[in-house]
């Protein structure tokens, strides 16, 4: 498998926003693009289908330099928001459409078709206007319709964000398992962290422009290393505090109150935010390291969300399951962290973005 | 609670009654009666089909039919192929003066006839202002153009009056034609030529063929142009239908013409009919464009500055050079400006050419247009509030069909019909009002539409009842529609020309037969002064209309 299947190094400017980035996606690999609105995900798409010229740098899909090849020529495949579906022609003409311009023969065409109308089980709608389809049904249309020329690499730009929940999430999965059949090397666009999460094998946050992390769901989710991370893809507490390194790993401080050490860890001394996911603050029966009252109390179904007020002045979030039964508002909790959990941010990092 | 179920109450009657009333049946006989009188004088008088045959295998019928559709041909091809390429412009780009462009484009459609005529004289016309250029650009050369009265001049002038509505329909119907189906098209492979030819060109083909029978048809119905222009070789059906009518007094011979024009019209109709629904099938959202700048796209942008400039001079000129010609007098050198041809409006040869005093004129036309307007307005805003709450089905249909119905085979119709029982400004009312209505129409169905009947139930709930409720809520709410509808109404009363020849029996004289009069006498100092008033009352009522909305109306 090649790992430098697509090397992209580019950069675009607008007049008041610049997009970097630079990185590389494996063959048969699905990567996303995850970030706010905004942060330049989509034009970084659309320099990689070539609808747009980057200002400098250059893209190279499987040892070919593409840069300059207009889009018509670069076999990428790409599924727009809206789709994008000819309204004129059938769903079958619509499939059929990549396969024609490229003057492939009447029989292979057909024969293609009807194989991506079987993949993606729609035979049913091969005569339909593309008015009387469903939006579950069009987005199929549309990835059969991108697939059909067989891309070297398929672009989808948010390609499920005008679908309800519960049919995003059963499309999100056959996606996922189609990719891992057939193959196919996948750049994901999305502003959901819980879609680019479930989907990637890897994902890069993007923030203002810039590719913020890049790594696997695990990874950026679980060691971010900047507060925008941690806090786009999900809740996190985010404390200052400063660290002091000791023979036999660091100690924390958040004030000088309240010290905590992770024993073994290694980290160059100074101030830090330190991140907890709210899923790993616990109430627990041992030495606290925080108290605090239960200001906040949420019942979200599968659990509780709570906020407390801690007695050095911090608003901790945390969620809890079903077991909690006596929870009231004005409560007072002793919490702790899971162990492994808290990641250390630099403080310094915020400062340069 | 007792409010809530009156509403309901009323809802229900609406419905049980399919939303029509005495007042849609009352209005569908006063438009369709006068026709229906010419239609049996047509095809049911003793010796009709006999006299029928004759006129159908005669060469004049046979010449007129020719030329009519051939003009009308070549007026609708030439409108969009000239409007095609700005259609692009203002469908895929945006720039400054956009809008303004846009809201200008309905000009010419609200200007009378007679004065587009004139402009075509001043400008195209013998010692017009196009052939001292050409004299200067050419000196020694005897390069002139000498067809202003004849096939080109004809053609030119429908252009002038649709090419700009076209543009504008089309650059609209273009704008929303999504732009990612284009890229989705060169990502799946296509070359440029090829989107064009198998995305873009069958998408914009329903508007096209809509817009392309719309041109055909009005420049088929085309009156004024043609009776001033055309001279005794170029007549439409229209212009024979007058001159059989009101030079030779050949009613029978008329009425056969109106009704073979009608059936001939019924057929281009329900093309019309077709190709509009066609065009309404693909219409998405509007999207975001990128402006068009000089130093992105150098070549388009220079390439869209010189075809507006071109199509600005085209279309403003001959205007500007009718209120420019009125401060000038002829043997005057050309940098001296005068107001003698202003001051001549209200002599003796005014009259003499005229027939009237300019002061009966004005009021003759201004009195006529604002009751037409305003009885327009008020039947179509009744129709158009009884209906608001069903979709438009057929019976709507009835009511905008008089736009396909030649409207001097409706003012003949009258005739027919009421045999001049009736004073001549009833019958001209009713005629200009015939003239307005679907276009009124169209503007008070779409703004109630738009303004919901939630907003108007949620005035009632809070306590609105009858007049409060009218004047807090309703009014507000419709201004904008209701002063374009007026402002329509108005413009097409003032415009209208053939109802007020053939039912003014040269008595009554209005602003447009007074400038058909002047130009008919080749009076042209005075022509230009009174043409440059009546541009500028045009104006003032294009300031009322809202220009931002055309699309549902045409």
């Amino acid at each position: 498998m090649n790992k430098d299947y697509l090397q992209i190094e580019v950069e675009k400017n607008y007049p008041g926003f610049q997009l970097v980035a630079e990185f590389t996606v494996s063959e048969g690999e699905f990567f996303s693009l995850v970030g706010p609105s905004g942060c330049g995900k989509t034009t970084l798409l659309r320099l990689i289908s070539g609808l747009e010229q980057p200002d400098r740098g250059r893209i190279i899909l499987d040892g070919w330099d593409v840069t300059a090849v207009s889009p018509a020529d670069r076999k990428i495949g790409l599924v727009f928001q809206d789709y994008a579906l000819f309204p004129h022609l059938t769903v079958a003409g619509n499939i059929e459409y990549g396969l024609k311009v490229r003057r492939l023969p009447v029989e292979q065409r057909r024969a293609r078709v009807e194989e991506l109308l079987a993949l993606f089980e729609i035979e049913g709608l091969k005569n339909r206007n593309i008015q009387e389809l469903s939006g579950g049904e069009r987005q199929r249309v549309a990835l059969a319709r991108a697939l059909a020329p067989q891309p070297c690499l398929l672009l989808m730009d948010e390609p499920f964000a005008a679908l309800d929940y519960g049919i995003r999430r059963r499309l999100r999965r056959e996606l996922r398992e189609l990719q891992e059949r057939l193959g196919f090397t996948t750049i994901f666009v999305t502003h959901q962290q819980e879609e680019a999460l479930s989907l990637s094998a890897r994902l890069a946050v993007m923030k203002n422009g810039r590719i913020m992390q890049i790594g696997t769901a695990a990874e950026v989710y679980c060691n971010p290393v900047h507060s925008f991370v941690a806090e786009f893809l999900g809740d996190a507490n985010l404390i200052p505090c400063e660290v002091q390194s000791t023979d036999a790993g660091i100690t924390i401080t958040f004030d000088e109150a309240t010290v905590f050490t992770m024993p073994g860890s290694k980290q160059k001394p100074g101030s830090y935010l330190l991140m907890i996911r709210p899923e790993d603050v616990m109430i627990t029966d041992h030495t606290p390291l925080f108290t605090g009252e239960l200001v906040t109390l949420e019942y979200l179904g599968h659990g509780y969300y709570l906020e407390v007020k801690t007695t050095n002045g911090l608003l901790l979030k945390m969620v809890t399951g079903k077991e909690e039964q006596e929870l009231v508002k004005g409560r007072w909790l002793p919490l702790t962290f899971r162990s492994g959990a808290p990641k250390l941010i630099p403080i310094k990092a915020q400062v340069s973005t | 609670m007792k409010r809530f179920s009156s509403l309901a109450r009323k809802k229900e009657r609406g419905e049980k009654r399919g939303g029509r009333s005495v007042l849609y049946y009352v209005l569908l006989c006063l438009f369709y009666l006068p026709v229906l009188s010419v239609l049996s004088r047509a095809f049911l008088g003793r010796n009709a089909w006999t006299a029928l045959l004759g006129l159908l295998s005669s060469e004049q019928t046979l010449k007129v039919l020719t030329f009519t559709t051939k003009q009308a041909l070549l007026s609708a091809l030439f409108s969009l192929l000239l409007a095609l390429p700005g259609a692009y412009f203002f469908g895929r780009y945006d720039f400054p003066g956009k809008r303004l462009l846009r809201s200008m484009m309905i000009i010419p459609f609200m200007l009378p006839g007679i004065l587009v005529v004139l402009g075509m004289v001043v400008f195209y016309g013998r010692n017009g202002f196009f052939n001292q250029l050409l004299a200067y650009l050419f000196p020694g050369r005897t390069v002139t153009f000498t067809e202003l009265y004849g096939f080109k001049g004809i053609v030119l002038a429908h252009v002038f009056y649709n090419f700009s509505f076209c543009l504008r329909m089309l650059g609209e119907r273009w704008e929303r034609l999504n732009p990612r189906l284009e890229e989705a098209s060169l990502m799946l492979g296509a070359s440029k030529f090829e989107t064009w030819f198998r995305i873009i060109l069958p998408l914009l083909l329903p508007t096209v063929g809509y817009l392309f029978t719309l041109v055909f048809l009005y420049s088929f119905l085309g009156f004024t142009v043609v009776l001033v222009l055309g001279g005794y070789l170029y007549q439409t059906f229209e212009v024979l239908i007058y001159i059989e009518y009101n030079h030779k007094l050949n009613f029978d011979r008329a009425s056969m013409l109106a009704g073979l024009q009608l059936l001939f019209l019924a057929g281009v109709l329900a093309v019309q009919n077709w190709t509009g629904r066609n065009a309404r099938r693909y219409s998405g959202e509007l999207s975001y464009l990128p402006p068009l700048s000089l130093k992105r796209h150098r070549c388009r942008a220079l390439f869209f500055l010189v075809y507006l400039v071109a199509t600005l001079l085209f279309f403003v000129l001959p205007l500007l050079l009718v209120s420019i010609r009125s401060f000038q007098q002829r043997g005057q050198a050309a940098g001296a400006w005068t107001l003698e041809n202003y001051r001549l409006l209200f002599r003796e040869e005014f009259r003499f050419a005229v027939g009237q005093r300019l002061v009966s004129v004005v009021v003759t036309s201004f009195l006529l247009a604002v009751v037409v307007a305003l009885i327009t307005v008020l039947l179509a805003d009744l129709v158009a509030k009884q209906r608001r709450r069903y979709r438009w089905d057929r019976s709507d249909l009835w009511l905008q069909l008089p736009t396909g119905v030649s409207f001097l085979t409706f003012a003949f119709g009258l005739i027919n019909l009421t045999g001049r029982a009736l004073p001549t400004w009833v019958l001209l009312i009713w005629a200009q009002v015939f003239l307005a209505f679907p276009l009124v129409y169209s503007i008070l169905r779409t703004a109630r539409r738009e303004l919901g009947e939630e907003l108007l139930e949620a005035a009632q709930l809070l306590g609105a009842t009858g007049r409060e409720l009218f004047w807090t809520a309703e009014f507000p709410l419709l201004k904008r529609a209701l002063g374009s509808a007026l402002a329509y109404g108005a413009a097409l009363s003032l415009g209208d020309l053939s109802a007020v020849l053939v039912l003014g029996q040269g008595k009554l004289v209005t602003l447009s037969v007074a400038v058909y009069r002047l130009i008919g006498h080749y009076h042209f100092p005075l022509a230009t002064a009174l043409g440059t008033v009546f541009i500028l009352l045009s104006l003032i009522l294009f300031s009322l209309v809202d220009a931002g909305k055309l699309e549902d109306h045409v």
